[in-house]
């Protein structure tokens, strides 16, 4: 009876007890990541960049693989529509810049471009969790449709800034994967998790208030110069790059510790050497295509390793070019993220 | 007769001497301007002979900028660029999007869910609005908090870093002097004292 009146005194206060090393983990991390990023923005940002910005991709790519099905079925135009949106935006992403170097558009003209992709990857967005809902029971997500329609109206007004916030949204994106992918595999983590993301903000806010009145980075070559533009200098000359570079290096830190960590090792696929290609359901089943899979990781492999020699022989010109390219996997997650809601 | 041209000559001459009373219209003074929001940092050097007024080359870039804008606005809305084709456009997607959420409320069986998406609204019409206040109102604790310990910090030799906004002020108003450090500091009463 006792027993019984304890379990129903605190029922929600209970973490389980493998949940509280995950739990210890991840809080030395954001702290960590924190830490680092606030003290040497620049420094760290290159360092980051060149070790986890391309094994991460490698890692996204086989975690989007291992959530393919075999036979799309009901999901057809799910995954026509959202492979055909993805190619589309990439390519068009990817001309922008010869497009700049080709004309001689004006300023405003180049607004209406930017806010014209920009709107283009709503309607892509929004028409996915349309298509998305339709094979749901009971889901309603109707008002998304306003939603997404407020946000293109607030592109066009700012379609920089919009630009920007996709720059600092993108890497929060991880932890609603690893929020879906412990709901599924380890649901007793789930609460304590979610009450851990509140240190994410809380975290974010005294960057913020350490960092708001710091001296500006010096950006007086060109690598310092990309990165302090990267987080979004030129559109917010008023606030701090210090804090701009650092918020922005600190959420990427958490993306890469996502992919490249907790993913690969919570849950089934912890369990799985990440290395065989025959741990991914599509390459192991009989009617699968491991020679395709297998051909895949394999080219990424090589991408890594392409990646780090660009790194190595021209750190700035290699920049540019993956954060042009990296689109194509900012864009990939939507699909599959709406495929575990 | 000459009673009234006298009494007429009285008239006209008070009102050249009510005229000529009249001072001269005051031609408005022209206000500081606000051009630029940054940090500022004093710091106490036994070292040195003469004040020294150090800026970053970034800030005085901003500085030049701002000054060269001619707009005391924050680049945040100053991004916001007002164009006319890209104005018309965000009003008939947001006039599409409140439709859109105003015919989804008025279908909405379930009253619950209507008001969640009510909420839902006003929070991010509060949040924006709250942005809104914070990037043009200097919302927050004011700028003086952190320069509430300037005195103590000088005499203790420590430097003390606070915000500071950057005004150009018309040479009559600033009295033969070229530059002007305003501190916003409360006079502290000791204790005992009214």
């Amino acid at each position: 009876m006792q027993n019984a009146l304890e379990l129903k005194t605190w029922p929600s206060a209970r973490v389980a007890p493998d949940a509280k090393a995950f739990i210890a983990i991840m809080v030395l991390c954001v702290v960590s990541a924190a830490a680092f990023a606030s003290w040497l923005p620049l420094q760290v940002s290159i360092v980051t960049l060149f070790l986890f910005a391309g094994p991460h991709n490698w890692f996204e790519l086989r975690y989007f693989l291992m959530r393919l099905p075999i036979r799309f079925g009901r999901s057809r135009n799910f995954f026509l529509t959202a492979f055909a949106g993805l190619g589309v935006l990439t390519l068009t992403y990817l001309a922008l810049p010869f497009l700049y170097n080709a004309t001689l558009w004006s300023e405003e003209a180049w607004y209406a471009v930017m806010a014209s992709w920009n709107t283009a990857l709503l309607v892509w967005l929004a028409l996915l969790v349309w298509l998305r809902s339709k094979q749901k029971r009971g889901a309603n997500w109707k008002w998304t449709i306003p939603v997404a329609l407020a946000l293109c109206s607030l592109n066009w007004l700012g379609p920089d800034l919009f630009s920007l916030a996709i720059v600092y949204v993108h890497p929060l994106i991880a932890l609603w994967f690893l929020d879906r992918h412990i709901r599924r595999t380890r649901p007793a983590w789930s609460c304590a998790y979610r009450r851990c993301l509140w240190l994410v903000p809380l975290v974010l806010a005294a960057m913020i208030w350490q960092l708001s009145l710091a001296t500006p980075l010096a950006d007086n070559n060109g690598l310092f110069w990309r990165i302090t533009q990267h987080s979004g200098a030129e559109v917010l000359p008023q606030v701090s790059s210090h804090m701009l570079v650092s918020v922005h290096l600190f959420l990427e830190m958490l993306h890469y510790g996502v992919w490249i960590i907790a993913l690969p090792l919570i849950g089934r696929i912890g369990s799985a050497r990440f290395w065989e290609v025959r741990t991914v359901p599509i390459a192991r089943h009989p009617k699968g295509f491991p020679r395709i899979v297998a051909g895949l990781l394999i080219v990424a492999l090589v991408a890594v390793g392409v990646l780090w020699f660009g790194f190595s022989f021209d750190y700035s010109t290699t920049r540019d070019i993956y954060f042009t390219i990296a689109i194509a996997h900012v864009l990939a997650e939507a699909p599959f993220l709406l495929r575990m809601l | 007769m000459k009673l009234l041209l006298i009494a007429f000559c009285l008239v006209l001459l008070t009102t050249f001497t009510t005229n000529a009373d009249v001072p001269k219209p005051k031609s408005p003074d022209k206000q500081a301007k606000q051009i630029l929001h940054t940090g500022l940092e004093i710091v106490p050097d036994p070292k040195i002979y003469e004040a020294k007024l150090q800026m970053s080359q970034s800030t005085f870039n901003n500085l030049r900028a701002a000054l060269d804008g001619g707009s005391g606005s924050s680049p945040v809305v100053g991004g916001i660029a007002f164009s006319a084709p890209r104005t018309i456009v965000a009003g008939l997607l947001m006039f599409m999007a409140v439709s859109v959420a105003g015919v989804l409320i008025a279908r909405s069986s379930s009253f619950g869910r209507a008001q969640k998406t009510i909420g839902a609204a006003l929070l991010v019409a509060v949040l924006l609005g709250a942005a809104a206040i914070i990037t043009r109102g200097n919302a927050g604790p004011p700028g003086s908090w952190r320069w509430r310990n300037l005195p103590q910090s000088l005499a203790e030799g420590k430097s003390t870093v606070g915000g500071v906004d950057i005004e150009i002020v018309p040479d009559d108003q600033m009295d033969s002097r070229t530059m002007r450090l305003l501190i916003p500091l409360k006079k502290q009463n000791s204790p005992g004292e009214e």
